[in-house]
This record gives structure tokens, sequence and C-alpha cells, in this order.
């Protein structure tokens, strides 16, 4: 496996996204939707007081981010995680188009990492738009007023800017986890439904299944609870037990899928 | 001799209890159209997939253009290409841009890539299509641009699966005429296919298995040297006195179809004496039509039911292949 190879791989299947609906539609709803949000915050007379931080959406432009941020935890980071992921091998299956992939001068091993790297890369710039959008959103169209936090402490602008970037920066490596895990199901069912829809079904159930009673460990196991890790980060004093918990769980999904995944791929008898 | 560009040796494989392919050797030539014969299910596109490093063989060696070919998950070494089954791209991409994109997996510069697809669209025809989306295009369009994307891999080696199943008359012609230039320009083409008359007319070398296993590699001309005289239908006035009459002529051949009336085998002077014979017999001849060509003769007998009879392992010269045909027979 080179280098070079693998970053061929990369840039065809950047070719492939740039030319899909998909993925320009993911990219747009990250960039508009926190404007749309902030927007309707700002003229309806309601506000999204059951959800963290929703209280405060007219009083301070940082509390649009992590608004987003908690909303976009339940289903958002999943799907978006997983729609270039879950399709990004079944796609060639789906399109018949492995024979010719694979024999070109690309190891498989080079297709895999370059199709892997592509997803990811996907993910951390769906995450990114998401971040940087909302946080312009609310600062554009609310203000940049000092935040509350959680323990009702007063952040100055340039303190609610560095956490609230923590705090986004703490859903990266569970996004890349279920995209890790997309990959896995896309290649292990060489189906685009089930690699895009289970991870956001599974994480819709883990959250569901955090809700009730049970063993603890199971809970802390369930990649889901890292998207909620943040709130220790607007914790006075911050607190990081559920972050460093978190990173571990994501990390153990995002090795364990890919390493599956590579080797489902290796393993792979191409006949269809 | 010309060099060796692919050499198998002994590949099998299996899925679940079923044998694929059974220690089946394969060597093809530069500057050769080695044809690979057998049934529909015979094993052909599995040992092309085996040969791609798309399936994974159970036992085997595979050396294309001299290099080992990994059992499974290797890169398909430069020079090597090939087209299993009918050719799949991205649908909404154009036909350019999917051999843009193909092209970029096999390292090329982009420059060096526009001028190579530039010349594979014009030598397959596809030029004026070359922009529209491939989902619109019909698969014998789909076959001239996996055509075209082989061609980017300026070959030396080259796989072609029934290149010509989905072509009309035309388009047929056109990539026959295509292969046949490949192997004068140096390269080897092994093509595969079902159609004894097509490897006749394109191939000077030719493997036939059938149920996984060789039953005959070597020369067209050595296959030709046993194949046996043609077969003609027969529909007489009186079937059972022509009958009788042939089984006292020499080299020549008569027997009941089961479909009512008289297969013929004979060389065409014997055939002609034959028929004489009955019209001063007071037998009219109502119909006497070709059956099948000599080869294709050979190949069904060679590949009909599940009696396996083989001519000669690849390895083998037209002597060995003339005792294995007699030991068979």
């Amino acid at each position: 496996m080179t280098i070079r190879g693998c970053a061929a791989v990369v840039n065809v299947e950047c070719v492939k996204l740039a030319a899909q609906i998909k993925a320009r539609a993911a990219l747009a709803v990250c960039a508009a939707g926190p404007f749309a949000f902030a927007a309707a915050m700002r003229v309806q007379s309601s506000l999204p007081e059951d959800t963290l931080f929703g209280r405060s959406v007219k009083e301070s432009g940082f509390a649009v981010p992590l608004v987003v941020l908690g909303f976009a935890a339940l289903w958002v980071f999943p799907l978006l995680a997983s729609v270039v992921g879950g399709d990004v091998f079944s796609a060639e299956d789906r399109y018949g188009t492995w024979k010719m992939v694979l024999t070109r001068s690309r190891s498989r091993s080079e297709v895999f990492a370059g199709k892997v790297v592509t997803a990811l890369a996907f993910s951390l710039l769906a995450v990114g738009v998401l971040a940087v959008s909302s946080m312009a959103a609310g600062v554009l169209l609310v203000g940049s007023q000092p935040l509350v936090n959680l323990s009702g402490v007063l952040l100055d602008p340039a303190q609610a800017t560095t956490r609230i970037a923590l705090a986004w920066v703490s859903i990266l490596l569970p996004s890349l986890g279920l995209t890790a895990t997309a990959a896995l199901l896309s290649i292990g069912t060489r189906s685009s439904v089930v690699g895009i829809g289970v991870p956001v079904v599974v994480s819709l159930a883990m959250q569901l299944a955090a809700l009730v009673d049970g063993p603890e460990a199971i809970r802390q196991l369930m990649i889901s609870s890292a998207f909620g890790a943040w709130h220790g980060l607007l914790a006075e004093p911050p607190y990081y037990g559920p972050l460093i918990r978190g990173t571990a769980v994501s990390a153990a999904y995002f090795a364990i899928c890919l390493a599956m995944a590579y080797r489902l791929l290796l393993r792979r008898d191409i006949a269809g | 001799m010309e060099r060796v560009a692919l050499e198998a040796l002994g590949v099998s494989k299996a899925y679940g209890t079923r044998d694929a392919l059974c220690t089946v050797d394969l060597i093809a030539r530069h500057g050769q159209l080695h044809g690979l014969l057998g049934p529909n299910g015979a094993g052909k596109t599995t040992l092309m997939r085996v040969l791609l490093g798309l399936v994974r063989r159970d036992a085997g060696t595979v050396r294309l253009l001299g290099r080992d070919l990994a059992a499974a998950a290797g890169a398909v070494p430069d020079g090597v290409a090939g087209l299993v089954e009918v050719p799949a791209f991205y649908p909404y991409l154009s036909g350019r841009r999917n051999l843009e994109l193909l092209a970029r997996l096999d390292g090329a510069s982009r420059s060096l890539s526009r001028t190579r697809i530039a010349a594979a669209l014009d030598q397959t025809g596809l030029g004026a299509q070359a922009d529209l989306a491939v989902g619109g295009y019909s698969a014998g369009m789909r076959q001239r641009l996996g055509l075209a994307s082989a061609l980017l891999r300026s070959p030396r080696l080259v796989f072609l699966d029934e290149p010509t199943s989905t072509l009309d008359p035309g388009g047929a012609r056109d990539v026959r005429a295509l292969a046949r230039r490949l192997a004068d320009e140096g390269a080897a083409v092994v093509l595969s296919s079902h159609d004894m008359t097509e490897v006749d007319e394109l191939c000077t070398a030719v493997t036939i298995i059938n149920g996984g296993r060789v039953v005959f590699s070597g020369a067209v001309d050595d296959l030709r040297a046993h194949a046996p005289a043609m077969v003609h239908a027969l529909r007489t006035s009186d079937d059972a006195a022509a009958l009788a009459i042939a089984a006292h002529r020499p080299r020549l051949n008569v027997a009941a179809n089961a479909d009512g009336g008289l297969d013929v085998s004979a060389d065409i002077d014997v055939l002609d004496a034959y028929v004489i014979a009955l019209g001063y017999a007071g037998i009219a001849v109502r119909v006497l039509e070709h059956r099948s060509r000599s080869l294709e003769s050979l190949f069904l007998e060679l590949t009909a039911g599940g009696d396996r009879r083989t001519l000669a392992q690849p390895s083998a010269g037209a002597d060995d292949d003339a005792a294995d045909l007699e030991a068979a027979s």
C-alpha cells in the first residue's frame, strides 16, 4: 500500500462525491440549517426550553451552537456520519463496479484506505460546516453576549467560544466511530440502505436505552453517550470523566469496525 | 515460441462443496489470441475472475506478465487489463468521466490520460457518445466503454469475457478486429466464449473447460485434427433403408436421431457418394442440412452431459493429444 495509491483513490472518491446530490445536499443543509433555526428563534415567541441552553437562544448567540449540538446528537450526527460511510462501499455493489475498480493498478488495501479516508473526511467536513454555521448564525443573528453556563456562571465571549469549540471537537471522534460502523455495515451487507439507516436507528435506540434502568457498564459502552459528553465542558468546574470514557468508547468502535471491515474486503470474492 | 504472458498452474476454486475450478492450467503467449471455451457454467468467468484477482483461488499459482499474482487482494500488474461479463460504470457520470477516474486509479497523469482516453474512445467507436451519462448507454455501448477502459492500460495481456455477447453483428466484428489487432501488436489476448465459431475464426490456441476442468488445451489446428467429420441432418423417404445402406459404407457414420431423421457424419466426398447411392436405391432425400461445423461437433462432444472427455493436458503436444483422443474414444 502506498500513499500515492491511497491518494488516487481519495481523488476518485471526491470526484464521485462532488457529482452526487446527496453529498451536496447534506453540506447545504449543514450550512443553512442553523441560520434557519436562529432566524426562526428570533421571530417566534416561544423557546425550546426543554433543550440544554434552549432558554438562552435569544439572550446569547453562543447558545445557538450548543442547542444545535444537543439536537444534532439525536440523529443528525449519526446521519452525517453514515451518509457517505454507509454508501461508499455498497455503492460499488449497487452499480456492479467492483470488477472495474479492482482490476486497475490499486490494491484492495489502497482502495479500502482511500474510501475510508474519504468517508471520514466527509464526516469531519459536515460536522465542521455545521459547527461553523451554527456559531456564525448565533453570533450574526442573535449577538455575542456572554453565556450563562450549566452551573449558572457567566462566560465571556472568549471563554464561551473556547468551550463551544471544545464541545464540538468532542463529538468528532464519536462521529468517526459511527462512520466506521457505517463502513462496516456497507461492506458487510452490501446495502446502502442498511449502511446509512442502521447507524441512525441504532444510535436512536441507544439513546432510548440510556433512558431506562440498566447496567451502567452497558450504558457506557454505547457510542451515543459520547455525543453528550460535552456537557461537562459547560459546567463549573468542568468535569471530564464522560468525555474520556466517550472518547475511549468511540476509539474502540472506530478501530474494531475498521479492522473488521478491512478483513471483510480483503477476503471477499467479487463474484457479482 | 513467443514469451509467456500468462501462466496459471493448478488453479482450484471451490464454493462450499462445489468445485468451480479443479487444477486448471492456462498458458497464454504474447502475440497470441487464446480462446477459453466452455458451455455456460463451465467455469470460464470464474477462471477470469481468479486470474484478475477478483476471486481468491484455493490453490495454484498465477503469473501475469512474469509477476506473481497474490492469492488475494493484490493489485493487477500494469499492462494487464480485463473485462469480466458486461462492464459496469457509474451511471451518473459520463463515459469520458468514468474513463478519467479509471485512469486516475491507474496513476496516469491528466495529460497522458486525456490522450489515451481520446484514442480509446476513438478505437471503440464511442467518441460521439462519450459525454453522455452512462446511465443512458445500451449494453453494447457499455461493452465498448469497457473495452476502452481496458485499452487505457496499454495492455500486454488482456482478458475478454464474452466481449461480443451484447453487441450487434457490426459491433462484434469491430471487437474481433480490435482483439486481433492487439494480438498483432504483441499482446496476449485471452478470449472467453461459448461460441466455437468465434474462437475458430479468431484464435490460434484454445483451452476448453467443462465442469471446472480442462478437457483440451493446445493449438486450434491440433483441435481441428481431432475433429470429427461434419454432421448433417438427413430426412429421406425411407430412413430405415437409408440406415441399412450406410452400414456397408466406409468412413460414413449414420445414426437415427432421437427427434426423427438421421444424423450423418462423414467427409463431404463420402457424403456425396452416399446421397447418390440413396438415389440409385430409390430413396428420396427430402432434407439434407448442415447441422454443425466440425470443431463445433468436437466441442459439443467434449462438453456434453456429465461424461468428461479429455483430449490433452495444457503442456501436452500434438502427439500426446492424439494418443489421449484415441484413449478417450
